[in-house]
């Protein structure tokens, strides 16, 4: 079964491999100027709890110097979904596009053993890649990682466990969309649809509550507090904890302003404060693991829901 | 032993509409059953169900005692060609090959290799013509050393020498592994070529059963003035009525000799006796009942 899984989707296979050789030489080139600036700046001697003087200084202009770049990884949470588009809905709907179903479901192999090993196989083929893809993101996110955290979804939704998580999911829902619409375009923009509502809803729903967060208080009152968490809200409060609404920290300032007082001053002497609600860095992997989890777990229902189907349909 | 092929009351159906409907067959013993009918007469339907790609409405089907949908084991005892004969386009024969042979562990590459002998195992599958397509499908079915054959419209789409060609192979390839064909078909010429037993559906029923033989024995075209038509003796059944001038032909079903001087008596032929079964010109006319002073028997 492995020759013919490889036979029947070697073009897929292929580019995959080619994709992953392309984004290996990009992030060598592009990460080697970066390595060679953290190493200059000494900016492993301005990581926490280590401090220097000036290192505030020093990580923001690091930061910002490569930023764009930084902000390309972003782009790389589509690699998972493409493993549906084109590994996961083809996987069936062409069968059924061509008629080969007949063909593949009359030999001696049982329909459960048909479905169940090629997309295990292939299944075993992505998750692989996107591990690879993954741990070259993390290598190559790693001084940026370092200075500014990885628990943020920038960095979350592209590094560690999650990227097969996902990878294995979009493929999973792909091969189901195939079964149940047995059209490979219909099938792919379901999946993709499927896969990016499901990721979203997770991150932006489940994510910020995998456990409790935290809470702090800053001393300042700067909204631009820089630091490796994930910060989930920053809310100017009172001295009682009651949110400002902005019109009266507007007002507050053009207050301070007028009065030509320095309005950070201003409103830390009216006993305001910031109030963060965070995710500390170090529970990445933790919440890693709770990702990964739910998105293996979901996938393998899409899987087992595939082989039902496979071995019921009537067609 | 069971029997090779086995299906009663057989019935499927599709939102509304019924495909196959009370269909009771059996296949005892290595033959060549031709399974005719026009589209949509449930032929395909018939050979999914057998092969557990449908799941019947109603009825049971077994091959060689098993359910080939409940027991995956019946599957190595069918060879099946579907319609169209679908392959593996970007396969070469080899790779088709290859595939067969994975897929099934009783596979015969020694006789797939012979019945393929003539086109390159190099050859990519999409380059085939028609009539090559059909042969290693064929092959590939053969390739099993199936209990029981299904080929569902085989003959589509061939030329007449491809079609021909195609015939050879499967009657050397049958006998050789001594499997018993169910063609279905619309090509009646085919059917008449090979087929010992003949199964005609309509509408999803089955409208005939027998062998070739019994047919032929059984149906005689009647010629004769045109007259109102009251019983004649030894006809059982009046399939077919039409007229041309004054003169009438009938394709009737007989239990007995036909002695009625009036009318001429022909055999008839497999393809046209099937044609007239399938396509009715015109329905024959209702016949009334006799008087019953006119009876001096039964």
């Amino acid at each position: 079964m492995a020759w013919l899984t490889w036979r029947q989707h070697r073009p897929q296979l292929l580019a995959t491999a080619g994709l992953l050789l392309l984004l290996a030489v990009a992030a060598v080139v592009t990460e080697l100027p970066i390595r060679a600036a953290y190493h200059r700046h000494a900016l492993s001697s301005c990581l926490p709890p280590a401090t220097r003087s000036g290192c505030e200084l020093i990580v923001g202009h690091f930061r910002s110097e490569y930023a764009a770049r930084v902000g390309m990884t972003r782009y790389l949470a589509v690699l998972p979904a493409l493993a549906g588009l084109f590994i996961g809905a083809p996987l069936l709907a062409r069968e059924f596009e061509s008629g080969t179903f007949r063909l593949a479901w009359t030999q001696s192999l049982s329909r459960r053993r048909w479905v169940l090993s090629r997309t295990l196989l292939l299944a075993l083929a992505t998750v692989v890649a996107a591990a690879l893809v993954s741990a070259l993101t993390m290598w190559w996110r790693r001084p940026f990682d370092d200075v500014g955290g990885r628990i943020g979804p920038h960095a979350f939704d592209v590094e560690g466990l999650v990227v097969p998580a996902y990878a294995f999911f979009a493929f999973a829902v792909g091969v189901l969309a195939g079964m149940l619409l047995r059209r490979t375009i219909p099938a792919m923009s379901l999946a993709v649809g499927i896969f990016v509502a499901v990721r979203v809803g997770v991150e932006t729903l489940l994510r910020p509550h995998y456990l409790a967060p935290l809470h702090r208080t800053a001393d300042s009152v700067a909204q631009s507090a820089r630091g490796r968490d994930w910060i989930l809200e920053n809310r100017l409060v009172d001295s009682v904890g009651r949110q400002i609404p902005t019109a009266r920290e507007d007002l507050a300032i053009v207050h301070a302003q007028r009065a030509r007082v320095d309005p950070q001053d201003y409103l830390l002497s009216l006993g305001w404060r910031r109030a963060i609600v965070f995710q500390p860095n170090d529970r990445f992997w933790t919440f890693q693991a709770i990702e990964t989890g739910v998105f293996v777990l979901l996938g393998a229902l899409a899987v087992m829901a595939t082989v039902a189907l496979v071995r019921r349909t009537s067609a | 032993m069971s029997a090779l092929l086995d299906t009663s009351a057989l019935g499927k159906r599709y939102r509304r509409t019924w495909a196959l409907r009370d269909c009771t067959l059996t296949i005892p013993e290595p033959s060549i059953v031709g399974i005719a009918g026009p589209n949509g007469a449930g032929k395909s339907t018939l050979l999914g169900l057998a092969v557990g790609l449908l799941e019947p409405t109603e009825g049971a089907v077994t091959v060689c005692g098993r359910d080939p949908r409940r027991d995956p084991a019946a599957l190595a005892d069918i060879g099946y060609v579907a319609q169209g004969a679908p392959l593996y386009r970007g396969f070469t024969v080899g790779e088709m090959l290859d595939f067969a042979r994975i897929s099934n562990p009783r596979w015969d590459q020694p006789l797939a290799t012979e019945l393929l002998a003539r086109s390159s195992s190099a050859t990519q599958v999409s380059a085939l013509s028609p009539g090559e397509r059909a042969h290693l499908a064929l092959a590939l079915a053969l390739g099993k050393r199936p209990a029981l054959l299904l080929l569902d419209e085989p003959f589509a789409r061939l030329d007449p020498l491809a079609s021909r060609e195609l015939l050879r192979l499967l009657m050397e390839g049958a006998a050789e592994i001594g499997s018993a064909v169910v063609v279905a078909t619309r090509v009646l010429t085919d059917i008449e070529r090979v087929c010992e037993r003949v199964v005609l559906l309509g509408h999803g029923h089955v409208g005939l059963d027998g062998t070739v033989e019994e047919l032929l024995a059984s149906h005689r075209l009647l010629t004769g003035a045109r007259r109102p038509l009251g019983r004649i003796r030894g006809v059982e059944e009046i399939v077919r009525e039409r007229s041309s001038g004054r003169q009438l032909t009938l394709l009737v079903r007989t239990n007995g000799p036909v002695a009625d001087p009036t009318w001429s008596v022909e055999q008839i032929g497999l393809e046209e006796l099937l044609l007239a079964y399938m396509a009715p010109e015109e329905l024959p006319s209702p016949q009334p009942p006799e008087p019953s002073r006119l009876r001096w028997h039964g």
